[in-house]
């Protein structure tokens, strides 16, 4: 019996230990003096391999930084080390309240970057704003992150596309550039309108883009007809009848707005399940190794909204930069940083440098600098080459661009293209032979 | 919405397919409560464990990932005789809390050594058959999908058999009806007990190689989905009704289907629970379960 007992106490400390949503600090200074930035990023669950990316991309910044002697603070007359907390959020609200919870009350960091997930992100806001730490968001894409008004979001920081940005500009494309193309091809008038599926998650995230498109076709009065809207619950796997139902739509293109493990099933499904001959658009949480290699030979011709790519670089002013992010994480850590790793990255930069302008640890001052930053772009794309905040609502507004899937036989898998904007891209959109227009 | 006749059967034929995974998984869990009286929570994780075990031979070996079966049943069937010969067994009759506890910790250890092993990126395969469909009427059905639905069949038909016609199956059938005179006629319930999760396991096994075959991607915590709605079916078709497990697997697979297609995606796991409430609301024992003790 006592062996039973022992048996389920040691049970319950394993559950215990991996329930406790630990907070992990990277070793502090002898002086006791350093910046102290808490990293959200979702290290366990689902979500955990964007999670390492952010956490990793956080550390190579902090460690180049470091490097160089640190962050110098007017006030206290000397340069001081970062070092970063890591806050789990296990994927989950639950697991993010935890882990802010803890990071600002006992690690007690200086800032906050990171923030996967809209809906991870959302459940801790207000634990931010109680404690008034400026948080820098890089992962989350929906714009009420630092739009509601139900929670003082005056300390927090948008470094990622809204996806008002990268909805916007993909339907812009759609219209500009797919359009177009289809007409051609198959001979319709100019006018005929476009018709559009919407296959998006059932979340922040998914809304966000679904109600991108719709204003951005109101907004500029685009010829472009939403035939279908398809919702689907965050982790779902199974798109089958979703895409029976767009398929019953008719439609040209289908925009998807989910992440890489529902990207895939939704592309391999549609081509091989549902025979949807059609053109798909995903956004850019896809452009990763994973999704290449998931997804195969049914993402050929399908395009990619993105911003970041583990496979083609924009020429121009940040080339040499993004090559240098690559390489130094690869031979660090192995593999692609990813996309959120990337502004994770680039907001502990951020962070460093508002500390540099304040002069000062003061988390009021801080915020204030971070809100008058104008920092060259670093590895990003960033309009008008700076890494700056709008004054309404704190965001960044960087150069997106589109990529189309193309079949590389040597590698056995698509590779992008950079399709638009006109001055970075690097080939014409391309209609494939197997499309099939509506008939409507 | 206006349906015609190939898109109404498209949607059923999803409906069959999900409700095959659905039902292979219902049936392992609805065994295992038969028998025990236990609910193991970390059913989920069992299949999640058989596409993990599918994965690596398919790496390993290149085999067609249906025979892999062979390999994924009998793993999991070891796998689940281990989990209740040392998880189980030893708390058996101290308290519905220590099994929950158990079960619940297991969730939690199985994901994280899959994780350890396998790490935590999503992984996909593809199937051989993949390019093969086969025209019914209008309907191009790709032939993957046919050949689930026959293994499901098959499975049951072999899992029935087993029950009804062999000593052994007679035996976990007595067991499961009175566990105290199953053990006065001289049966082993413990063995049973054994025979019982080891082969709840090894139908989570087969659920996890078609999960695979179908090109479905997987990581270490993508079981818990199909686990809920396995217990929804569970308590739909009745505890411990194997036919309980089959009609419901099947009722909440084209259920959920026909949600998708009509009212939209973000309905579909609440079709599960609404059926489960109007079920038992009319049945409190579910489909075709017995009362209770």
């Amino acid at each position: 019996m006592k062996l039973q007992y022992a048996f389920l106490l040691i049970a319950i400390v394993v559950i215990g230990a991996f329930l406790s949503g630990c907070t992990q600090q990277q070793a502090s200074t002898a002086s006791g003096q350093a910046l102290k930035i808490g990293v959200v990023a979702s290290m366990t669950g689902p979500s955990s391999t964007t999670g390492k990316d952010v956490w990793q991309s956080a550390e190579l910044a902090a460690d180049e930084i470091n490097a160089k002697g640190g962050v110098y603070v007017k006030e206290l007359g000397k340069s001081v080390p970062i070092v970063l907390v890591q806050g789990d959020d296990e994927s989950t609200r639950e697991g993010g309240q935890k882990a802010v919870s803890r990071m600002l009350t006992q690690d007690n960091v200086d800032m906050l970057v990171g923030g996967f997930s809209s809906a991870v992100v959302s459940a801790h806001q207000s634990m931010v704003a109680e404690h008034n730490v400026p948080y820098i968001i890089t992962g989350a894409s929906t714009p009420v992150i630092t739009r509601r008004t139900d929670v003082n979001t005056s300390f927090m920081f948008h470094h990622a596309p809204t996806t008002d940005d990268s909805g916007s500009q993909t339907t812009l494309f759609i219209d500009e550039g797919i359009r177009p193309a289809i007409n051609e091809k198959f001979g319709y008038s100019a006018d005929r309108p476009l018709r559009l599926a919407v296959l998006y998650q059932d979340s922040p995230y998914g809304k966000g883009h679904l109600e991108a498109v719709k204003n951005t076709i109101s907004n500029s009065s685009l010829n472009i007809k939403v035939v279908a809207e398809e919702s689907f619950k965050m982790g779902e796997s199974d798109f089958r009848t979703a895409l029976t139902s767009i398929k019953s739509a008719d439609p040209d293109v289908v925009y998807v707005a989910a992440f890489l493990n529902e990207q895939i099933p939704i592309e391999t499904q549609a081509m091989r399940d549902v025979d949807l001959k059609k053109i798909f658009i995903a956004i850019e949480p896809n452009d990763d190794p994973d999704f290449y290699k998931g997804v195969g030979k049914y993402g050929e011709y399908s395009i990619i909204q993105s911003r970041f790519s583990p496979y083609t670089v924009p020429k121009g002013p940040t080339e040499a930069a993004t090559k240098k992010f690559v390489t130094d994480f690869d031979k660090k850590y192995g593999g692609f940083p990813g996309m959120m790793g990337v502004a994770t990255y680039e907001g502990v930069y951020i962070g460093a440098k508002a500390v540099e302008n304040a002069g000062t640890l003061n988390k009021l001052a801080v915020r204030n600098a971070i809100a008058d930053l104008q920092m060259p772009q670093m590895v990003e794309a960033m309009k008008g080459q700076t890494i700056n905040f709008s004054r309404d609502f704190r965001e960044s507004k960087f150069d997106l661009t589109m990529e189309q899937l193309i079949w590389d036989p040597a590698v056995n898998e698509t590779r992008p293209k950079i399709v638009s904007p006109q001055n970075l891209k690097e080939t014409g959109f391309v209609l494939p032979d197997w499309f099939v227009p509506a008939k409507a | 919405m206006e349906i015609g006749l190939d898109i109404f059967l498209q949607v059923v034929v999803w409906g069959l397919y999900a409700g095959c995974i659905y039902i292979l998984l219902a049936t392992g869990l609805n065994l295992i409560f038969g028998v025990m009286k236990v609910v193991n929570f970390a059913h989920g994780q069992l299949l999640m464990i058989g596409a993990y075990v599918t994965f690596s031979f398919f790496v390993l070996t290149g085999f067609n990932p249906y025979v892999l079966l062979a390999a994924s049943v009998p793993i999991l069937i070891i796998l689940g005789v281990s989990i209740e010969r040392l998880c189980f067994r030893p708390i058996m009759g101290t308290g519905k809390l220590n099994e929950i506890f158990i079960s619940i910790g297991l969730i939690y250890i199985l994901e994280n050594v899959a994780a350890m092993i396998w790490t935590d990126e999503w992984k996909v395969i593809k199937s051989p058959f993949e390019a093969i469909t086969v025209t019914v009427g209008s309907m191009k059905i790709p032939v993957d999908y046919i050949i689930i639905i026959i293994t499901t069949a098959v499975t049951l038909v072999a899992l029935y058999l087993f029950l009804k016609k062999s000593r052994l199956g007679l035996a976990v059938r007595a067991t499961s009806q009175n566990r105290k005179a199953a053990m006065l006629v001289g049966i082993n319930v413990e063995r049973m007990d054994m025979l019982s999760f080891g082969i709840g396991a090894g139908l989570a096994g087969a659920a996890g190689t078609l999960w695979v075959v179908s090109g479905q991607v997987f990581n270490p915590y993508m079981g818990s989905v199909p686990a809920v709605k396995a217990f929804a079916i569970v308590i739909i078709g009745g505890l411990g009704s194997i036919p309980g497990a089959i009609i419901g697997g099947l009722l909440l697979g084209i259920a959920e289907n026909f949600t998708v297609f009509t009212i939209g995606g973000a309905w579909k796991d609440a079709i599960a629970f609404l059926i489960l409430i109007i079920v038992l609301v009319l049945k409190p024992t579910g489909l075709f379960g017995e009362k209770a003790e």
